[in-house]
């Protein structure tokens, strides 16, 4: 591999502390990830899987050790840098879709742009590719309980990849879905990452989904195992 | 899609109660402008500069019971006394209403002229009001709200005295406190009571606020031990006792708005919470997306207000329009005379509607800024 890696972690921990208990959700993880790889996180549950997903996408904290982005120490930026930092290199597709309900496909994926420089005319051509890509382009104008389970879940992933980050996390993206949405939605995150080039991390516990992916890493107990 | 359409589009998006906010911030609004407003009706009368100046003295027994007439060339030696006339309720009831709403007294047309001093002659002539026995001296509301002119005659059926009054409008007088009443020579009710001898009152002028304690204390003093004796206060302290019944009106009224503003915040802190702390995965994933503490504080800053100031604008301006648009006066039989919504109470409505917005996005804006990404997206829907 000839390229930088696009995540560097050394020696990652988190732990909570539960009463009196303290929880080691992550226990010195170290890790790199190139560019345009599909890295599939497994494991138990309580494992450490999302806790590590949070870290790299910039939305939780590590206890110690270094998470470096692109170059980028993100436990160096205050909150305000972070946000912006998320809103340009980082795309989200959660289990549970999370649009807002009240805006249309379009709207949603418009979302993250609004904290842009970009003109509407830009922004409503980036939303036309984003939804095209993800094969909803007649669908921009329906609202999330106008669609399937699949549908918003490919919506979600258009509002990830509108600001054309490098970074794209799902956390159990086909959780929700029945087996054929589950399919697209998996085929869409793979040809991001080897069409488009993208850095896709993504968590499941479906060994099927783990298929689609170009690597796979078992967490147990906070630790890298395989 | 812009950023304000977006937060519009979050006002709306719970309807039922977007609209029960806004309801409630107007009703309340429009109470506190209504109470205000009451307010200060309440309290007008006794702000005026030339009844300070004015001393009544009545019988020190009742109200009901008459002075002797020879009292007056006693009062009018006092030192201090500019001017003093008989001053007597009449109380009859105008034309067929069972209950008249504006007040007809007996005085002595040329002594009588000095008393009134803030007002002025807005028809007819005063002059003709002191020729004619049977005319009268009318305020301009009164003309206005029967329609009547100089030369009509007005008929009032005595219910205190048993005696009705026919009488013709000489002359009209606007500018007072109180543009109402309706003032005919004493003479005649003298006449058709067959010369008692006696008045209702006594209606005195003095020469400056700062002496009217010192006369008061000598006109009491005139007739103590008499068989008449009187009890003279400023017509200031009449009007208050005669409104005592009202007693800490300005308490009361006080108290009720703080109640009721108070009310107004736990409403729509209450609704401002609940709409944000349904919307935590949202504002999470807001948040997560790349919008910072300060556009998330914007939106519900910019939601809470616009349901206030909307709720606030529709109460402030519906109790003006109501309080405008309704004769009151007639309503209330002449208690309530003017009840002016003035800029200055829409103002203070305002105000609060203002404070309102920004006070219920406060503990909302605190919950989001502790919110965490993490902990947010763990939130159920
Ligand atoms: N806010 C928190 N407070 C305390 N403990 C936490 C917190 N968040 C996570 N944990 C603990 O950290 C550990 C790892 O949690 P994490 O959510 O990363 O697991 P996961 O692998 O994603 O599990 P799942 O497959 O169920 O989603 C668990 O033991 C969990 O209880
Ligand atoms: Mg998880």
């Amino acid at each position: 591999m000839a390229a930088e890696p696009i995540v560097v972690i050394r020696e990652l921990t988190k732990s909570y502390l539960q009463g009196d208990l303290n929880v080691t959700a992550l226990n010195g993880v170290s890790l790199d990830i190139q560019p345009g790889e599909f890295v599939v996180l497994m494991g138990p549950s309580g494992s450490g899987k999302s806790t590590l997903l949070h870290i790299i996408a910039g939305i939780d904290r590590p206890t110690s050790g270094s998470a470096m982005i692109q170059g980028i120490n993100i436990a160096n930026l205050n909150e305000s840098q972070l946000a912006d930092w998320r809103n340009q290199n980082v795309g989200f597709v959660f289990q549970s879709f999370n649009l807002i309900p009240v805006l249309t496909a379009a709207e949603n994926v418009e979302l993250p742009l609004l904290l842009t420089d970009l003109s509407s005319a830009e922004r409503r051509k980036q939303v036309a590719t984003a939804l095209e890509l993800v094969g909803l382009a007649d669908r921009g104008h329906h609202r999330p309980d106008q669609m399937s389970g699949g549908q918003q879940q490919r919506v979600a992933i258009a509002r990830a990849l509108v600001t054309d980050p490098a970074l794209i996390v799902a956390d159990e993206p086909t959780g929700n879905l029945d087996a054929k949405s589950a399919g697209d939605v998996l085929a869409i995150l793979q040809s991001l990452s080897r069409d488009a080039g993208k850095t896709v991390i993504m968590v499941t516990h479906d060994p099927k989904s783990a298929a689609y992916g170009s690597r796979s890493l078992h967490l147990e107990k906070g630790e890298i195992t395989a | 899609m812009t950023i304000a359409s977006f937060v519009v589009k979050n006002a709306l998006r719970n309807r039922r109660r977007a609209l029960l906010t806004v309801i409630s911030v107007a009703i309340s609004c429009g109470l506190l402008v209504t109470l205000l407003t009451l307010q200060r009706e309440l309290t007008i009368p006794p702000e005026s500069e030339a009844a300070s100046l004015r001393i009544i003295a009545r019988n020190k027994v009742s109200l009901a019971q008459p002075l002797p007439s020879k009292q007056l060339s006693i009062i009018e030696k006092i030192p201090g006394v500019v001017a003093v006339s008989p001053f007597t309720y009449f109380g009859g009831n105008f034309r067929e209403e069972t209950v008249t709403s504006f007040a007809q007294f007996a005085v002595d047309p040329v002594r009588f002229k000095n008393l009134i001093v803030e007002g002025r002659i807005a028809d007819g002539n005063y002059d003709d009001f002191i020729a004619d026995r049977t005319s009268c001296f009318v305020g301009a509301d009164t003309m206005k709200r029967y329609g009547l002119k100089i030369g009509d005659r007005m008929r009032f059926s005595g219910t205190f005295y048993p005696v009705d009054l026919d009488l013709k409008i000489a002359a009209v007088f606007q500018g007072t406190v109180d543009d109402r009443g309706v003032f005919f020579h004493h003479k005649l009710l003298d006449e058709l009571m067959g010369n008692p001898g006696t008045v209702g009152t006594w209606y005195i002028r003095v020469a400056s606020a700062e002496i009217s304690n010192d006369v008061i204390a000598k006109v009491n003093d005139a007739f103590a031990n008499t068989s008449a004796e009187v009890r003279a206060e400023t017509e200031r302290a009449f009007q208050m006792g005669f409104i005592s019944m009202l007693g800490n009106v300005k308490l009361l009224i006080g108290s009720v708005s703080t109640v009721v503003v108070f009310t107004l915040m736990l409403v729509t802190v209450s609704t401002m919470s609940m709409a944000v702390r349904e919307r935590f995965r949202e504002l999470a994933v807001l948040k997560a997306l790349g919008f910072r503490r300060r556009e998330l504080f914007s939106f519900i800053l910019a939601e809470s207000f616009g349901l206030a100031l909307v709720g606030g604008a529709l109460g402030i301006f519906g109790a003006w329009a109501l309080w405008t648009g309704i004769d009151l006066q007639k309503l209330t039989n002449g208690f309530l005379l003017y009840f002016e919504v003035t800029p200055r109470i829409m103002a203070t409505g305002g105000v609060v509607a203002v404070f309102l917005g920004i006070f219920s996005s406060i503990s909302p804006s605190i919950a989001v800024a502790r919110l965490s990404v993490v902990q947010g997206l763990k939130t159920l829907d």
